[in-house]
């Protein structure tokens, strides 16, 4: 018996008139995984994520989410996918509490006005949910536009650059809050530009001129790449290109000395997003 | 109907928050009509005023309600509003269906504020009978102008290209729908093209009714025109307002 996975795309092109947006993409997501749809602006991702959301009728190959054809059936999976645009698509004159309430009012939910508040809560905008729109930050938007697309508790979200524009502390926010999704069982598919963010990722795709160039986990696609290893002994400076496993490292690093046993070693240094936020948190804590 | 009324209502609420929208709207054709008087009392006093202003008031509720709706939903397009109504399971025709019922009450409000200054203005006096009769015109042309700007709308991709559909509707509208020139003494082309406007129908009942012993009686089929012609453009534009590209 074959497992349903959350999404399937098989040979997925999409073309308008001679620009050919998506050539032949195939890629599977199994449920419960935070995947990462890689790639530079005009890749592909956002016509990739319209395609799964049945907003784009592919000019060919398949698409499934949850099983079904997106465009084929669209009442039954609005209900179980949710979606948030590149752009906050919102109503700029309501408040964050109507416009979530809108489009969760848009789904059957008995208990709507609850789930207004818990999403609203969820995305620290309680405080200001009764604001109009046009008076929030760009950040504050995302949040809105994150709330909407939850609201209606779907198994299957699509976020297109959630974290575009966004400064580093929300960005870290943000990414809780999907892992903590993920953990509750639902599957997350995340396009970014950001090659750190796809290190949060259970797994990845890089997408160039609409086709799908590597696939897998961003552990092992960071080793098909080359560490650049220097070692400096007196006046001398050796310069070697290893491999980016960390048998390599262990290897290379064996000619001085390291014990024959150690089979691996990794290096997992601060990136300059997490030494500027624990800085700040430590001026926060003043 | 649940997911219309959901339109409807945050069309409304929306509405009610732009406050300047909502009053230029209602103070706008006032205004007009104002500026009609005046330029109206400077011409001979034979000539019939009413047979202009009642008319010309209808007008302006058709080319504000046309207008705005438009323009509004193109928004809702370029801003991504719209897709995200689709993805989350509102139909075409429960957003076509939740323009209509929200854009009504400005539709109403405008049609009430715009013949009762006309009434006053002119100290026009009619039985109740004809006051319902142009109250019930009138607002049946808003209705159509509201479903005709969001058949439009379906065309446009940005706000900008709404604008050369403005002088396609309203230039014609005011040549051919006897609004100025009697549809008689127009050459047959631009007679026949003139019945593809709702204000053709609109004014025909309403030169009839504010005539000295007018009646609707010969006249009333135009009003289930203008119901039909709302019909006509809903579901049309339930068919072109396109959920998936």
């Amino acid at each position: 018996m074959s497992v349903v996975g959350a999404v399937e795309v098989a040979g997925l092109t999409k073309r308008y008139g001679r620009i050919e947006a998506l050539r032949g993409v195939d890629l599977a997501v199994a449920h419960g995984r935070v995947y990462g749809l890689l790639g530079p602006n005009g890749a592909g991702k956002s016509t990739l994520i319209r395609a799964l959301v049945g907003s784009l009728r592919p000019t060919s190959g398949s698409v499934r989410v949850l099983g079904m054809e997106p465009t084929a059936h669209r009442a039954e999976l609005r209900e179980r996918i949710g979606y948030m645009p590149q752009g906050p698509a919102l109503y700029d004159n309501l408040s964050a509490h109507d416009n979530v309430k809108f489009f969760g009012g848009a789904h059957h939910m008995p208990d709507l006005a609850e789930r207004v508040r818990e999403v609203l809560d969820f995305t620290e905008l309680a405080d200001r949910a009764g604001d109009l729109v046009y008076t929030y930050s760009g950040g504050m938007k995302r949040r809105v536009s994150l709330a909407c697309a939850l609201v209606h508790r779907p198994d299957v979200l699509f976020l297109d650059e959630p974290t575009a524009a966004v400064d580093p502390a929300l960005r870290a926010r943000f990414w809780l809050a999907f892992r903590d999704l993920a953990a509750r069982g639902a599957t997350l598919f995340i396009s970014t530009h950001l090659m750190d963010e796809a290190m949060l990722c259970d797994e990845v795709a890089v997408l160039r001129q609409g086709r799908v160039i590597a696939a897998d986990t961003p552990v092992r696609l960071l080793q098909r790449g080359r560490t650049r290893l220097i070692v400096r002994t007196g006046d001398n400076e050796l310069e070697y290109t290893i491999g980016g496993r960390p048998e390599d490292l262990a290897a290379a690093l064996q000619a001085y000395g390291l014990a024959p046993d150690v089979r691996s070693v990794e290096v997992r240094g601060d990136t300059l997003e997490s030494v500027v936020l624990d800085l700040v948190a430590a001026e926060d804590d003043q | 109907m649940r997911r219309t009324l959901l339109v409807a209502g945050r069309v409304l609420r929306q509405l009610r928050r732009e406050r300047r929208l909502l009053g230029l709207s209602i103070v706008a054709p006032l205004v007009i009509v104002f500026l009609l008087k005046l330029f109206l009392d400077t011409m001979p006093p034979d000539l019939s005023r009413a047979r202009y202003a009642v008319p010309v008031a209808a007008f302006l509720v058709h080319f504000l309600a046309f207008l705005l709706c438009a323009i509004v939903l193109v928004q809702e397009r370029t801003a991504g509003t719209l897709e995200r109504m689709f993805v989350n399971g509102v139909t075409r025709s429960q957003v076509v269906g939740g323009y209509l019922l929200g854009y009504l009450g400005l539709a109403t409000l405008q049609t009430v504020a715009a013949l009762t200054e006309v009434l006053l203005l002119f100290r026009l006096s009619y039985s109740l009978g004809t006051l319902v009769v142009l109250f019930v015109v009138v607002w049946l042309l808003a209705v159509a102008s509201v479903m005709l700007g969001v058949f439009v709308s379906t065309f446009a991709r940005s706000e900008a290209q709404v604008f050369p559909f403005i002088p396609m509707v309203i230039v014609p509208s005011v040549f051919l729908s006897g609004l100025l020139l009697d549809p008689d003494l127009l050459p047959t082309w631009a007679s026949l093209l003139g019945l593809l406007l709702p204000l053709r129908y609109a004014n025909n009942v309403i030169q009839e009714v504010i005539m000295p012993g007018g009646s609707l009686g010969a006249v009333w089929p135009n009003l289930l025109v203008l119901a039909g012609y709302s019909i006509i453009l809903w579901l049309l534009a339930s068919r072109t307002l396109t959920e998936v590209d």
